[in-house]
């Protein structure tokens, strides 16, 4: 994991942080409430659409990996290995039901994961960060979310530098699955034992500005909120309350 | 908020990813991504586990899909039982650290198995579904499979971290552990 790279100069980018992070919940909530079988795979095909227009389109390629391997179960515990009534397709024995249901999970898999990847590589922290805190919303959240988003490449560095270390110094750790986890308390309480030595120094910087204290923080430049943008959101709402209602009434589960 | 804790859960976020990494260059069947969550549910209560637990979900839902959110109440249930344990004094050696761990296994693979079931159709990440497969084209009914290959992974998954945790707690220097007179507890001192 790394924090979000150079963010794309596309649609994405110009809308408000916001309507990205609700298109991405929206399409989340859509994937399970619209009508199967067909419903999840045409959503997939919309956010493949959408996040290409928006200019994320390496979303689409980095959902495709993160996917393959959740479509490969899909086929094999559910068409391959599923139950009920079968169909020939070539030389394979497929279940019909199952091959349909691993159709549907691939598509919800294939909307949520693309539309995801797309707002992260949207991503701007710092335009986040401003408008959330022109929403009113408290520094601590805040806080914690820029440190953490920090924190994690400097730690997964730290890692590849504690294995590098180890390995120098002649830790094995290849071979059977007991000597690989005999190899996790020499690789991983270096790393654990570090972090807690650092808390103390972080939390005193933290105490000298007076950030603990807490309220509300003015944003310096906080991105435009426009009509265009509010008008996706609340669409977008309105679509999944529709959606909500129609799964509740009528349509297929 | 204390200063100490603003502190703590990012770092606490960061060695749940980190170790993650570590555990897949080691090519092991398990995930470790949990250790921060019980480590800072040992030293500093509940809230401060739950908070832990809940934004290293948020974030590798956020690189990885929304679709892993679902998995949020089991981070709820780690910090819980974590706590629980650091209050019973379940890290003061190797042997009660597994044990606990073990326990732990058992209710995150159930509840894990549950999501998994019914939002995933038992697909979700790579190892446990390997083995569902595997327990599917020998026969098994799938609920079952899923219920069997979540409870196996979880109980060696959390039995690791939870002795990791108490590795690390008990190396800690008596000046450090000191602030933190949860930590005292869940050592038995």
């Amino acid at each position: 994991m790394t924090a979000p790279g150079a963010p794309s100069p596309g649609l994405a980018r110009r809308a408000h942080p916001l309507t990205g992070l609700s298109a991405a919940i929206a399409v989340t909530a859509l994937a399970f409430l619209v009508p199967t079988p067909w419903g999840p795979l045409i959503l997939y095909g919309g956010c493949v659409v959408l996040v290409a227009i928006c200019g994320v389109g390496r979303a689409i390629r980095q959902g495709v990996i993160v996917c393959l391997p959740l479509w490969i179960f899909l086929f094999l515990l559910h068409g391959l290995l599923g139950g009920g009534p079968t169909r020939s397709l070539g030389p394979l024995t497929l279940s019909a039901d199952g091959t349909m249901a691993a159709l549907v999970q691939a598509g919800r898999f294939g909307a949520i994961i693309t539309a995801s990847l797309g707002f992260y590589h949207a991503f701007d922290p710092s335009r986040f960060l401003n408008a959330v805190a022109a929403r009113g919303w408290p520094m601590h959240f805040s806080y914690l979310f820029v440190a953490t988003l920090h924190a994690l490449p400097a730690f997964l560095d730290r890692a590849g530098a504690s294995i590098e270390a180890q390995r120098t110094r002649g830790l094995r750790y290849r071979g059977g699955v007991l000597a690989r986890a005999r190899a996790v308390v020499p690789l991983a309480l270096p790393l654990i034992l570090g972090a807690l030595a650092e808390v103390d120094e972080r939390a005193h910087a933290l105490e000298m500005r007076a950030v603990a204290v807490g309220g509300k923080r003015t944003p310096l430049d906080p991105p435009a909120d426009t009509l265009a943008d509010r008008t996706i959101r609340w669409s977008l709402l309105f679509l999944v309350l529709l959606a909500l209602v129609g799964r509740l009434t009528s349509w297929p589960m | 908020m204390s200063s100490r804790l603003l502190a703590l859960i990012p770092l606490a976020v960061a060695i749940n990813v980190a170790i993650g990494r570590i555990v897949a260059e080691l090519s092991l069947p398990v995930y470790l991504d949990a250790v921060g969550t019980i480590l800072v549910s040992a030293l500093a209560g509940l809230g401060a586990g739950i908070a832990t637990g809940l934004i290293s979900q948020v974030f590798a839902a956020f690189v990885s899909g929304y679709v892993w959110l679902a998995f949020a109440p089991i981070q709820v249930l780690i910090a819980l039982l974590a706590y629980v344990a650091a209050r019973q004094g379940g890290f003061r050696n190797f042997g009660m650290s597994v044990a606990w761990g073990c326990l732990l296994g058992v209710f995150g693979g159930v509840l894990s198995a549950f999501i998994s079931y019914l939002a995933f159709k038992g697909v979700t990440a790579g190892g446990v579904t390997f083995l569902t497969t595997v327990l599917v084209g020998a026969g098994m009914d799938l609920p079952w499979a899923v219920a069997l290959s979540s409870v196996v992974t979880d109980v060696i998954d959390k039995a690791l971290a939870f002795a990791l945790v108490g590795v690390a707690l008990r190396s800690l220097p008596v000046r450090m552990i000191g602030r933190y007179p949860l930590a005292l507890r869940a050592l038995g001192r």
